[in-house]
């Protein structure tokens, strides 16, 4: 049997080490490129500061799964989608501090282009 | 590891309680699925129907608990009528209850919650993994602190309301 109080000292440790990540996760990117993918495809590549005027695209698929997604200066979401949850839409702007955009049921996702090396 | 001394129920009382905590893992389910987002991260959610794979898992043993935890997640896909959640409602619960299975035999009847957190981290990596499966990028294990800091806190909860379960509730009854 394992005392609580050993518990309690690894779930802080595990606390402190999911917001180190985070916190480092956040900081790493720095370009203005991001990325649309659906399926492990890029289906487009937009570099946010090249942006001037608003923009909306749709993307769908033969099965009618769809996602509206809007592009200004130096910022990108998913503005309407047919899927079950809509979390997409939710999500709101792309934000660095955050996790990239997605769309699980269909597969969608948007995120920062990794700076190359 | 129960506190009871472990007294035989019969087979049919063994299989009305473990329907019984089905259904009523499936109300939980589909009532908690009618709350909205609570933050619009995907992934994260109370998984209060993880409070009965408890209760079963500590209180009838390892068979019930996965019996009645197989059976809640087929039977509400079936319902919910999406084959994408099925899959990842089985990674996300099949790991969780490996990983409370294993870590019961070093817990006590008050360390329950502890069980609760272990178990809900095990399930938003299992849940993780099937993402990475489906959208094949690695990207998305950027979800995993978010993920983290959440199932902590929701699998805290779960885990003390299955405790309080466990010590309050005296079902099922015992063959004496």
């Amino acid at each position: 049997m394992i005392k609580t109080r050993t518990w309690l000292l690894l779930l802080a440790a595990l606390l402190l080490a999911a917001g180190l990540f985070w916190w480092l996760g956040s900081r790493r990117n720095s370009g203005s490129v991001v990325q649309v993918i659906h399926d492990g495809q890029l289906l487009r590549e937009i570099d946010l500061s090249d942006v001037r005027e608003p923009y909306e695209f749709v993307w769908e698929d033969d099965a009618g799964n769809r996602n509206r997604i809007r592009v200004e200066p130096g910022r990108i979401a998913v503005t309407d989608a047919n899927c079950p949850d809509r979390l997409c839409v939710h999500q709101g702007w792309l934000s660095r501090a955050l996790p990239p955009i997605v769309c699980l049921p269909h597969r969608l996702m948007i995120q920062w282009k990794e700076a190359s090396p | 590891m129960s506190k009871d001394p472990r007294k035989p129920i019969s087979l049919t009382l063994r299989l009305t309680t473990d329907a019984m905590l089905t259904a009523l893992a499936l109300g939980i389910y589909f009532l908690e699925a009618q709350l909205p987002p609570l933050v619009p991260v995907p992934g994260v959610k109370l998984g209060l129907s993880n409070i009965v794979t408890l209760f079963a898992l500590f209180r009838l043993g390892p068979a019930d608990a996965a019996a009645v935890l197989l059976a809640r997640v087929l039977l509400a896909s079936l319902f919910g009528g999406q084959a994408v959640s099925l899959l990842f409602s089985l990674c996300g619960g099949v790991l969780c209850f490996l990983v409370t299975w294993l870590t019961r035999r070093l817990l006590s009847g008050k360390q329950i919650w502890i069980a609760g957190i272990l178990g809900a981290l095990a399930h938003n990596t299992g849940q993780i993994l099937a993402a990475r499966f489906l959208i094949r990028q690695n990207a998305i294990f950027a979800y995993l602190p978010v993920l983290a800091v959440s199932a902590v806190l929701t699998g805290l909860f779960t885990g003390i309301c299955a405790q309080e379960a466990v010590r309050r509730l005296r079902f099922p009854p015992r063959l004496s």
